[in-house]
């Protein structure tokens, strides 16, 4: 499997009652997963805990055959190739828009890295926008900006954290439908969180209910049968 | 905690961390361990005779000057935050302008105002003939030392309850008037509980002042702790009973510090609702209008205005004999040594603050709580620890170099470096609680978003926590720099054989009676602290928008 994330179990300082209580959860290559839960159910730690931003108290997360996390190691985020948009964003806002994207490109040389900016404006659609701050977009090209910051070091595995709370109803419906076509485009393998199931059909291939800290249960959506047949299914 | 979790805990943020904490904690341990030591001869006439003395002084003062000096400033924040009156805008930040005044500066010039030779004295003996009792107009007293503190020291409590007025009460204030309230009920049934922590905080800034200072005491002949410490230390030659002293100044004050707890207790309210909106100021009527202004005016001429024109004056008069190649070098000296210490506060508070922040624990909250108790510690008592180690330190060594056979060695008494130091550990609490809140107003999303596109924590803290906090180090820059620049005794007495700034020469000057010749080493740092003071405001406002 591409992800493969084993008996994973976390505690926030000071709680007496385990925030992720054995969480495990196989993704193959290409798939969009979605995290659909209340809020307090855990969902976004599962991500944190993804990204390397937490630590667990134990479990396995592997990503592309490189082990993040287990029981005698922890790998820095920066060196995890997990690729992250945060719920508010968090795009520098001393930088421009093409310095954001540009941020995450110094493994690159010089060439590389002014080819992949401009593959990545180009694919958000944000190439006028390039000399622009992130106080001077709207909502929604902020959030492609951030997108396209997240996806422009080619990371094995992209995750999102409630891409779409800070977004108003009608653009929220648009948005998630180019989301989804430009993540099938890259071939993002993408781990997703919201609360609202609506989101989650129209996004992912795969849902997957959480509570309490564990899965409740999961399903494969419509789209998964259009998209990628070959997966099986939990139900 | 498994083992990774603590291998994580111990980067070299924890590390850098961990070093400066041990230095600023060093001499208080000196000071404190000497409390425990066996007392000698010295000591217990001092405990008999002397010290009941220094305390009921050190008490009558500190508590004079904190009532007054919250009569004042809370008064003066009320006015120019409720009313509109005449130059209210101007008022609102020139009321600030005091703090540019360092305490002993304002001493000897009221001295030289009111004394027999000064312009009031002999005003009145020329134009009119008047001889007075020199009683009434003698201000080297206890009450003259009260007068002195609450002048320039008023306007820590006027910022601090200022801007909590502005920001947080207008909703409350408007409530109470619809309830039919009038202005002085509102004031002490509203705005004094509400305002109580800020008043509070601004007060025992006041108090912590009061206690380091050395030049107002010293100079107004009043014993006190400060002048008793440097007293048995240089005059009785007992480094012993010095530390004594220090130890239990330090007692005071940490007793002063719980007390703030204690007294603040739950009533840590900051207010509920994230929609602040700024009080409008409601216009005066009829002689309410006047009086509002001519108490404001009053303040702002006896504790700005007065001092700042007898300087100049005084400038004027000695301004050839004073301004020589020597008054240069003690603006280098006093920049140099200021801005060296200023950029390693600096250092040290982005380093602590930051490892505070990235890995909260039990453990980062105590250095962060240690980082900011070295403010509360009297410039007297730090000297005195800082010079016992070091001393101790070049005695070490010397033992090296001639185990060693070195024919020359390093003594650290004789340079810089300790007063650099002594600096560090007093100032280092204003730098860190203002790039403290920096990093909270920031909050880690964009450091988190740095290391998920592969950057560690160091390469994030340059390009992305340091840019980001620019305006709190800017700020942070300024407020340390104009402390370091007047500060009086830390300066006074761990400064190198031949080397002294603008503060202790004008001091100097002053203790050798010749107070005008004082005025222009005075005059710059009231200047350039006056001009940073407003810089740093304006800062602190666009960063507020």
């Amino acid at each position: 499997m591409f992800v493969q994330i084993n008996d994973l179990h976390f505690s926030y300082k000071g709680a007496h009652e385990e925030t992720i209580k054995g969480f495990s959860i196989s993704i193959t290559k290409g798939e969009i997963v979605s995290l659909l839960g209340d809020s307090g159910s855990g969902k976004s730690t599962i991500l944190r805990l993804i990204a390397g931003l937490e630590m667990p108290n134990q479990g396995v997360v592997v990503v592309n055959d490189c082990v993040c996390c287990d029981d005698c190691q922890f790998m820095p985020p920066e060196d995890r190739g997990v690729g992250m948009v945060f719920q508010d964003y968090a795009l520098f806002p001393h930088m421009t828009v093409e310095k954001n994207i540009r941020f995450g490109l110094h493994k690159l040389n010089r060439k590389e890295r002014n080819a992949r900016v401009e593959e990545m404006l180009a694919l958000v659609n944000l190439t006028e926008f390039r000399h622009r701050y992130p106080y001077e977009l709207s909502g929604g090209q902020q959030q492609r900006v951030a997108l396209a910051r997240a996806l422009a070091p080619k990371p094995a595995l992209l995750i999102l954290d409630e891409p779409f709370s800070n977004l108003d109803t009608s653009l929220q419906h648009r948005i998630r439908d180019d989301l989804r076509r430009l993540l099938k485009q890259t071939g993002t393998t993408t781990i997703f969180v919201t609360h609202d199931e609506e989101d989650a059909e129209a996004l992912a291939d795969r849902i997957v209910y959480l509570g309490e800290g564990k899965i409740k249960k999961q399903i494969m959506t419509e789209n998964n049968k259009t998209f990628n047949p070959q997966i099986p299914c939990f139900v | 905690m498994n083992w990774h979790a603590v291998k994580r805990q111990l980067n070299g943020w924890a590390i850098l961390s961990f070093l400066a904490i041990l230095l600023i904690v060093l001499p208080g341990i000196v000071v404190l361990v000497e409390l425990f030591a066996p007392v000698n001869d010295n000591w217990q006439h001092i405990q008999e005779y002397l010290l009941p003395r220094y305390v009921r002084n050190t008490l009558f003062i500190m508590v004079a000057t904190g009532v007054l000096t919250t009569v004042i400033g809370t008064s003066l924040a009320w006015f120019v935050t409720v009313y509109d009156f005449p130059f209210r805008r101007f008022f609102k930040w020139a009321l600030i302008l005091p703090l540019a005044i360092p305490p002993y500066i304002g001493a000897y010039t009221y001295h030289g105002i009111l004394n027999y030779t000064g312009v009031i004295q002999t005003t009145l003996r020329n134009q009119f003939g008047i001889t007075v009792d020199q009683s009434y107009f003698n201000i080297m007293s206890i009450q003259g030392t009260v007068f002195i503190f609450t002048l320039f020291l008023y306007p820590y409590i006027y910022t601090i309850t200022r801007a909590f007025l502005h920001n947080q009460s207008s909703s409350m204030i408007e409530n109470a008037r619809i309830l039919g309230r009038g202005s002085w009920d509102i004031f002490f049934t509203v705005v004094i509980p509400i305002s109580r922590v800020a008043i509070i905080g601004g007060v025992s800034l006041v108090l912590m002042e009061v206690l380091n200072d050395y030049g107002v005491v010293k100079y107004f002949g009043i014993q006190t702790f400060s002048t008793a410490i440097f007293s048995t230390w240089f005059g009785m030659k007992d480094t012993s009973s010095a530390l004594k002293l220090a130890g239990t100044l330090m007692i005071l004050v940490i007793a002063i510090l719980t007390m703030e707890r204690l007294v603040r207790g739950r009533k840590q309210f900051s207010y509920a609702s994230t929609k602040v909106k700024p009080l409008k100021p409601r216009p005066l009527q009829g002689w309410h209008r006047y009086a509002v202004f001519a108490y404001v005016s009053l303040v702002f001429a006896i504790a700005f205005v007065i001092p700042f024109t007898q300087l100049t004056a005084w400038t004027f008069l000695t301004f050839d004999t004073v301004f020589t190649e020597e008054f240069w070098q003690l603006v280098w000296n006093t920049v140099r040594v200021a801005f060296t210490a200023t950029v390693i506060i600096l250092l040290f508070a982005l380093i602590i603050a930051n490892y505070t922040r990235l890995f909260p624990s039990n453990m980062t909250r105590v250095i962060s709580k240690v980082t900011t108790l070295g403010y509360s510690i009297p410039g007297a008592a730090i000297a005195i620890a800082v010079i016992t180690l070091f001393l101790w330190l070049d005695d070490k060594v010397l033992d090296l170099a001639r185990a060693l056979d070195l024919s020359q060695t390093f003594v650290f008494r004789t340079t810089l470096i300790m007063l650099i130091f002594a600096y560090v550990i007093r100032f280092l609490a204003i730098g860190y609680n203002s790039i403290e809140s920096g990093f909270e107003k920031v909050g880690k999303s964009f450091t988190e978003a740095s290391r998920m596109l592969g950057w560690n924590t160091v390469q994030t803290f340059f390009r992305v926590d340091i840019p980001m906090i620019k305006g709190a180090i800017m700020s942070a820059f300024i407020l340390v720099f104009i402390d370091i620049m007047k500060e009086l005794p830390l300066t006074l007495f761990l400064q190198p054989f031949n080397f002294s700034t603008l503060a202790t020469q004008a001091f100097k000057y002053v203790s050798d009676e010749k107070i005008h010749e004082a005025a222009l080493a005075s005059i710059v740092i009231v200047l350039m602290s006056g001009l940073l003071i407003f810089v740093s405001h304006k800062v602190l406002d666009k960063e507020a928008d």
